[in-house]
C-alpha cells in the first residue's frame, strides 16, 4: 500500500511539474540565436553599451552586409561588460558610455589604446510622458523641478553614483542648482532604459535620460536638453579588447568611425565627435 | 566606524524587508500548503505550477509584471491605493511584496512537506474525538508541522534579503525606501574602486543569512526536545 502511494504522489508531482513547464515554455515564446555555420570565421563578438540598443544592432547588420562577417552584439550596463571583459570574457569589441570604464581597462592593459577612440556624443534631456501636459522646461540655473513633480511624483535617473548616465543627471541637476531639491524625489534605476521604462509607462511623471533614448521611446516627450556645459562631456570611447584574435576587430573598429557608420549613428540621434 | 550610513540604512532596510515579506506571506503560505497536501481538486496542478512560478521565471519578469500590475498605472495598483490607502509604487512595502513572492514557493514547499508528512491517522482520531476540520488543524497539524514552517519562514527570509532583479525591477533603487543590501552592493559594482564596500557588505548578507538558518536549527531542535520531554 504504501508503495502504491509513493508511486501516486510521484505522479502528482510529475503532474505539477509537466504544468510548470508547459506554462514556462508558454511564458517564454521562441527565441532566435544566430548560430554561425561550420565554415567561415567565428562571428566577432562586441560587447556594447545598453544606450545604443538600437544603433549597434543597425550597425552591425550594415556591416555584416558589407563585409560578410557575423557580428554579435551584447548589450549590458558599461561596469557589468567591462568586469567581464576583465575576468576574460571572449569580446573582441568594446564600445563603453563613458571614458571611465574604458580607462579602467586601459589601465590594466585589457584593450589595444592604438585603436580606442572617441566615437560618439550623446546629449542629456529632460522627459515626460508624451500624454503630459506639463510645458517645455528652459533647463538654466536656477530651473526648479519640484512643480512638475507634483506631491509625490519621482524623478527617474540611472544610478547617480555609479551609472554614466546617472553621473552626468547629477553633475547637471548639480551645476543648475536643482540637486537639493530633487535629490529625495529619486527613483534610481539600474540602467538608464530602465529610467526611461518608468517614465513610458507613467510611473514617474519626469526621468533625465539620452536623446537618443527619448528618441527611441515614443511613449516620451522631451521637455528640454540639458546645456552641454553643465555636465562633463558624454563620450562613447570604442577600442579592440586586447585579447582578442579575431582578424577582423581592427577592422570593425575602423569601420565604426567610416561615414557608412556615422550616418546610422546620426539616424539614432547621437553626436558625432 | 565599521560602515557608511548609506550601507548602515541598506542594511536595516533589508532586515524590515526581509521580515516583513517572510511573516506576511506566512499565513497565504501555509494555507496553500495545507491545500497541496490535503485537498484533491481539478486544476490543483495548475495551482501547484502557478505557486512554483517565481523559482523559474526570471525575476525581471516577476519585477515588470508587478509594475504594470501594482504600479501608479497599474489596475490593482490604483484599487488599492484609491480604496485601502495601500500602496506599493517606489516604497519599501514594494520592495517587501516583490521579495514575499519570490520566496513563496520556497515557503510552501517546506511546509508542504512538512504537512504530508503529518500521521493522518492523528488527525482522524482527533476528528472521531469530537474536535472539528479546525481545531484539528489548529492543535494537531499545525503544530506536528512546526519544523517546516520554521524551515520554509527562514528559507523565505534569506531568499527576500537576496532578492535582487524583482525588487529594482519593480521599485527602483530609492536609498531608505528600496535601496536593499544586494541593491547597495550592487550599485557599489557599478563603479570603478567599490571593491571594499562590496566585500564588507558581502560579509554582512553571510552573516545574516548564516544566522537565520542557525536560529532555525536551534528553534526545531529545541521543539523536538520538548515533544521528547
Amino acid at each position: 500500500m504504501p508503495g502504491r502511494r509513493a508511486v501516486a504522489a510521484l505522479r502528482r508531482r510529475l503532474r505539477g511539474l509537466a504544468a510548470a513547464t508547459a506554462l514556462l515554455l508558454a511564458a517564454c515564446g521562441g527565441g532566435e540565436r544566430p548560430a554561425p555555420g561550420p565554415e567561415g570565421p567565428p562571428p566577432l563578438v562586441v560587447f556594447a553599451a545598453a544606450s545604443l540598443t538600437e544603433s549597434m544592432d543597425a550597425a552591425a547588420r550594415a556591416y555584416t552586409a558589407r563585409s560578410g562577417q557575423a557580428v554579435q552584439v551584447s548589450f549590458a550596463g558599461s561596469p557589468a561588460l567591462a568586469r567581464q571583459i576583465a575576468q576574460q570574457a571572449p569580446a573582441d569589441v568594446f564600445v563603453s558610455a563613458d571614458t571611465d570604464w574604458m580607462d579602467w581597462l586601459q589601465q590594466r592593459g585589457l584593450v589595444d589604446p592604438a585603436s580606442r577612440s572617441g566615437l560618439l556624443g550623446n546629449a542629456l534631456v529632460l522627459v515626460a510622458h508624451v500624454d503630459d501636459p506639463a510645458p517645455e522646461v528652459a533647463l538654466a540655473p536656477g530651473v526648479d523641478l519640484s512643480p512638475l513633480l507634483g506631491d509625490d511624483g519621482r524623478l527617474a535617473v540611472a544610478l547617480t553614483a555609479s551609472v554614466p548616465a546617472g553621473k552626468h543627471a547629477r553633475a547637471a541637476l548639480e551645476s543648475l542648482g536643482a540637486w537639493p531639491s530633487v535629490q529625495p524625489r529619486l527613483a534610481e534605476t539600474e540602467n538608464v532604459r530602465a529610467a526611461l521604462l518608468l517614465v513610458a509607462r507613467g510611473e514617474a511623471p519626469l526621468g533625465v535620460v539620452y536623446a537618443t533614448d527619448a528618441k527611441a521611446e515614443p511613449r516620451v516627450r522631451v521637455l528640454g536638453t540639458f546645456p552641454p556645459d553643465s555636465h562633463p562631456e558624454i563620450v562613447y570611447p570604442v577600442a579592440r579588447v586586447a585579447a582578442s584574435r579575431h582578424p577582423m576587430a581592427g577592422d570593425f573598429v575602423q569601420w565604426l568611425g567610416s561615414p557608412e557608420a556615422a550616418a546610422i549613428f546620426l539616424d539614432h540621434g547621437f553626436v558625432l565627435r | 566606524m565599521l560602515f557608511t550610513p548609506e550601507e548602515t540604512t541598506a542594511i536595516a532596510l533589508s532586515l524590515k524587508v526581509a521580515v516583513a515579506a517572510s511573516l506576511a506571506s506566512l499565513p497565504l503560505g501555509i494555507a496553500t500548503a495545507w491545500v497541496l497536501a490535503r485537498v484533491d481538486f481539478v486544476g490543483k496542478s495548475l495551482l501547484d505550477a502557478l505557486v512554483h512560478l517565481p523559482l523559474v521565471l526570471p525575476p525581471v519578469v516577476v519585477g515588470y509584471a508587478l509594475l504594470v500590475t501594482f504600479g501608479h498605472g497599474g489596475a490593482a495598483g490604483r484599487f488599492l491605493s484609491e480604496h485601502l490607502g495601500i500602496s506599493f509604487a517606489f516604497r519599501w512595502t514594494g520592495a517587501a511584496l516583490a521579495s514575499a513572492i519570490m520566496g513563496f514557493p520556497l515557503l510552501v514547499r517546506a511546509i508542504r512537506l512538512a504537512i504530508e508528512s503529518v500521521d493522518r491517522r492523528l488527525e482522524q482520531a482527533a476528528a472521531t474525538l469530537g474536535a472539528n476540520p479546525l481545531r484539528v488543524f489548529f492543535t494537531v497539524t499545525l503544530p506536528l508541522s512546526w519544523p517546516g514552517i520554521v524551515a520554509g519562514t527562514v528559507l523565505a527570509f534569506a531568499k527576500a534579503l537576496g532578492e535582487f532583479g524583482a525588487t529594482i525591477t519593480f521599485v527602483s533603487s530609492i536609498p531608505g525606501q528600496t535601496r536593499t543590501l544586494s541593491s547597495e552592493i550592487y550599485g557599489l559594482m557599478q563603479a570603478p574602486g567599490g571593491e571594499s564596500g562590496i566585500w564588507r557588505l558581502a560579509v554582512v548578507a553571510v552573516v545574516i543569512s548564516l544566522a537565520a538558518l542557525l536560529a532555525s536549527e536551534w528553534l526545531v531542535r529545541r521543539q523536538r526536545r520538548g515533544e521528547r520531554d
